[in-house]
C-alpha cells in the first residue's frame, strides 16, 4: 500500500460536477466494500453546504479540512482551473493530491508541481486514472472489478491499456499490490522514478509492471533506478513520427523517446519487453 | 500549434525584443506600395510550417528594385510540398555576430530549460553533437519572474552581456503565451542592437482559449470533423479502421495490428464514456474513409455499457464488416445485440485485431 490503506480520510475537488458526483459514489462503493473511510468530504468553490452522494461539500479545502480528518484529495477540476486546485490543496495541509483532470495547460503543472514541492504535498498525475491497492484504498476512477489483491505492482502512464494489464494478470491468476496511473501529460508529479522507490519499500510488492509510450525516456531511468524486478511494455511502436496520438507525451520529436529505441534501451538493461499486452503475464511468472 | 514566423515575431515586438522592419504581403498585393520604409537591402522570406525553410529554398535576398519579381518566384514555388500564399519581406540586418537561444521544458526536472549557442544560424544541431560546449543550458525555477542574473552569466559565457534582456524577455512570452517551444535561430548583435532574426513559438493547445489564439492547422475535413466530436483522430492511411477508448489502449491495438501485419487506416481514440451516439457516430466516421475494409472497435473500460456501445455499432449500419471486443458493464446484452444484428464480439483484443487482419487481406 504504498500510498496508504483503507484508513486514508479522502477529499473530492470539483464534487459538484458530473464525474466528481460519479466517482464519489463509485469511490465511496469501493470503501465500504473493503471497510474503509473513502470520500469525507467535496470542496467545489461557491457551493458549500451542499451535498453529493450522502457527502458534505465546502466552499475551500481549508474549510474542508476543519471539519474532516482526510491526507488525500482526488482532482475533477477543469482544466483551466485545476492548477490553482492543486496548490490550494497543498496549501491546506494535503499530503497527496491524485489529478485525475485532463487538457491541464503545461505550464500551470509546471508552477502547481513546485508550489507543490515547497509545500511537501506529493501529486499523481494529471491526466491520469489515478491509484488502487486492491482490498484496501482507491483514488481515482479505475474500475475495481477488474482487480485482484496480490503482489504485483503496475505504474503506468494510460488509463485503459493500464485496465487492459490489470485484466489480464487477474484472468492470468495474477494479482496486484497497488496500480498508479501516473498521467499521459509530458510534464506529471510521481515518475516511474519516485513510484517504483515508493514500491521498493512495500512489503507486498515481489515485481512490478512498468506500461510505457512513445516519448521522453522516464520509463528507463525509472528501469535504472530501482532493484525489483521489471516487466516493461510500451505502446506505440507503430506510430508514425510527428504525428500527435491523443496525448502530448505522445510526441515523437527527432528519434528521442520513439518506442523503438526506448525498447532498444530497456532490453540493453536486461529488462523483459512484452511485445504485446497478453505476453504481459507469462514474463511477470517468470519473475516471481 | 505552432505559429508562424510573422505570427511570432509580432509577439516578440509586443514583448519588447527587437525584430527587423518588416511587411507581410500576400500572394496579389501590390508589393510595391508597402516597400518604402524598409530599407534597399532586403529579405523575403516564405511563410510555410516547415524546417529547414532556407535550404528548401524558402528564403531569398533581393535590393528594392527586384524585389517584386523575387516575390512572385517565390509565390510560385513549393517549399517541401507547400504552396506559399504570404511573403514576410523584411529588412537586412547588418550581422556581426549569430547566436542561438531556446527555451522549452524539461521533463525529467518539471522546469523550463534555456539553451544557449555562440554560434547560431541553421547548423546548431550539427554543432551541438559535435561539440559538447557548443551550447549551454540552465534550467529556470517555475516560480521566478526573471531568469537570475548568475544564471544568466552561466548561460552567456563569455558571449556579450547585452544579450540578456532578449533572453529574458523571450522567456517573459515563453511563460506568458504558454509556450511549449520560443526559440531564436539566430539571435543577432548589429551596430543598433540585439535583433531576433527568426522566430518560432508553439503554443499549447490547452491554452489555446486562454491565449485567444485560433487553430488554423493543416486538418483533413474527417480530422476537422473528428476534433469537433472531441475525438483524437489521425490519419494513417492502411485499410484497417480503429476505434478505441484511451490513447494508450488505441495506440496498443495499431500496434497489435501492425504486429500481425495489418495496416492501420487510422488512430480515433473516442475518449472516456463512449454512449451509443458517440460510437455510431465513430464508425460512420471510419466507414466513409475509402480504403477501410473492416473496422475494430476495441473499447475497455469498467463504466463503459456494452449494450450502448452495441447499439452505438447497429445504428451505425455501416456496409464494412465490423469486429467488436468489449468489455464492461452489461457484456451480455451487448453480445446479444451485436448477435441479432449479425456482427461478432470477441472477448480479447489480439482475437479481434487477428479476425480484422484476416479480413483486410
Amino acid at each position: 500500500m504504498i500510498y496508504g490503506d483503507k484508513n486514508v480520510g479522502v477529499i473530492v475537488q470539483g464534487a459538484t460536477g458530473k464525474q466528481g458526483q460519479f466517482h464519489i459514489d463509485l469511490m465511496n462503493k469501493y470503501a465500504r466494500e473493503v471497510g474503509g473511510r473513502g470520500v469525507v468530504a467535496g470542496v467545489t468553490p461557491g457551493r458549500g453546504g451542499q451535498e453529493v452522494c450522502g457527502v458534505p461539500v465546502y466552499d475551500s479545502v481549508k474549510e474542508a479540512l476543519s471539519e474532516h480528518d482526510a491526507s488525500a484529495s482526488v482532482l475533477f477540476v477543469p482544466g483551466r482551473a485545476a492548477g490553482d486546485s492543486i496548490m490550494e490543496a497543498a496549501a491546506a495541509g494535503i499530503e497527496l493530491v491524485v489529478a485525475i483532470t485532463e487538457h491541464i495547460p503545461v505550464h500551470d503543472t509546471v508552477r502547481a508541481l513546485a508550489y507543490a514541492q515547497i509545500e511537501e504535498c506529493g501529486v499523481i498525475g494529471p491526466n491520469c486514472p489515478g491509484l488502487l491497492s486492491p482490498g484496501e484504498l482507491k483514488l481515482g476512477i479505475m474500475p475495481a472489478h477488474l482487480f485482484e489483491r496480490g503482489n504485483v505492482g503496475i505504474i503506468s502512464r494510460s488509463g485503459t491499456l493500464t485496465y487492459e494489464v490489470v485484466n489480464e494478470l487477474t484472468r492470468a491468476g495474477i494479482g496486484q499490490s497497488t496500480v498508479v496511473g501516473i498521467g499521459g501529460d509530458p510534464v506529471i508529479g510521481e515518475t516511474f522514478v519516485d513510484v517504483l522507490a515508493r514500491f521498493e519499500e512495500d512489503p507486498l510488492t515481489k515485481a512490478v509492471v512498468v506500461i510505457g509510450e512513445v516519448g521522453g525516456n522516464l520509463e528507463e531511468e525509472g528501469a535504472r533506478s530501482t532493484v525489483l524486478p521489471i516487466v516493461s511494455y510500451i505502446a506505440g511502436v507503430s506510430a508514425p513520427p510527428e504525428k500527435r496520438m491523443g496525448h502530448a507525451g505522445a510526441i515523437v520529436a527527432g528519434g528521442e523517446g520513439d518506442a523503438r529505441s526506448k525498447i532498444r534501451r530497456l532490453k540493453a538493461m536486461d529488462i523483459p519487453v512484452a511485445s504485446k499486452p497478453s505476453e504481459i503475464p507469462g514474463l511477470v511468472r517468470e519473475l516471481i | 500549434m505552432k505559429l508562424l514566423e510573422y505570427e511570432a515575431k509580432l509577439i516578440f515586438h509586443n514583448h519588447g525584443i527587437n525584430v527587423p522592419k518588416g511587411i507581410l504581403v500576400s500572394k496579389d498585393e501590390e508589393i510595391l506600395l508597402h516597400l518604402h520604409d524598409i530599407g534597399n537591402q532586403l529579405v523575403l522570406k516564405a511563410q510555410v510550417d516547415v524546417g529547414g525553410r532556407g535550404k528548401a529554398g524558402g528564403v531569398l535576398m533581393a535590393d528594392e528594385e527586384t524585389a517584386v519579381e523575387t516575390a512572385r518566384e517565390l509565390f510560385s514555388r513549393k517549399i517541401r510540398g507547400l504552396s506559399v500564399t504570404r511573403v514576410l519581406i523584411e529588412e537586412r540586418l547588418p550581422i556581426e555576430h549569430e547566436y542561438f537561444v531556446s527555451i522549452t521544458l524539461d521533463r525529467a526536472s518539471k522546469q523550463p530549460v534555456i539553451l544557449f549557442g555562440d554560434t547560431g544560424g541553421v547548423d546548431i544541431e550539427k554543432a551541438a553533437r559535435d561539440s559538447a560546449d557548443a551550447v549551454r543550458r540552465i534550467l529556470v525555477m517555475p516560480l521566478l519572474r526573471n531568469v537570475p542574473a548568475f544564471q544568466m552569466r552561466e548561460l552567456l559565457g563569455d558571449a556579450p552581456e547585452e544579450l540578456a534582456d532578449s533572453i529574458n524577455k523571450l522567456y517573459h512570452v515563453f511563460c506568458d503565451k504558454d509556450a511549449l517551444l520560443a526559440e531564436i535561430n539566430p539571435l543577432v548583435t548589429t551596430p543598433a542592437g540585439v535583433y531576433a532574426a527568426d522566430a518560432k513559438l508553439i503554443i499549447d493547445d490547452n491554452s489555446l482559449r486562454r491565449q485567444k489564439i485560433a487553430v488554423n492547422r493543416d486538418l483533413s475535413r474527417r480530422e476537422r470533423e473528428a476534433e469537433k466530436h472531441g475525438f483524437s483522430y489521425v490519419e494513417l492511411g492502411g485499410n484497417i479502421g480503429v476505434i478505441g477508448n484511451g490513447a494508450g489502449l488505441t495506440m496498443s491495438t495499431l500496434d497489435l495490428i501492425d504486429h500481425y501485419h495489418g495496416k492501420a487506416a487510422n488512430f480515433l481514440d473516442v475518449g472516456g464514456g463512449a454512449d451509443r451516439k458517440r460510437v455510431c457516430y465513430a464508425v460512420k466516421l471510419l466507414s466513409g474513409l475509402e480504403s477501410v475494409k473492416v473496422i475494430v472497435v476495441n473499447l475497455l473500460g469498467g463504466i463503459t455499457r456494452c449494450d450502448e456501445v452495441a447499439k452505438g455499432i447497429v445504428d451505425a449500419g455501416v456496409s464494412q464488416q465490423v469486429i467488436v471486443r468489449l468489455a464492461g458493464t452489461n457484456e451480455a446484452e451487448g453480445r446479444k445485440i451485436l448477435a441479432e444484428h449479425g456482427y461478432k464480439m470477441l472477448d480479447t483484443m489480439e482475437d479481434a485485431v487477428k479476425a480484422a487482419v484476416e479480413m483486410a487481406e
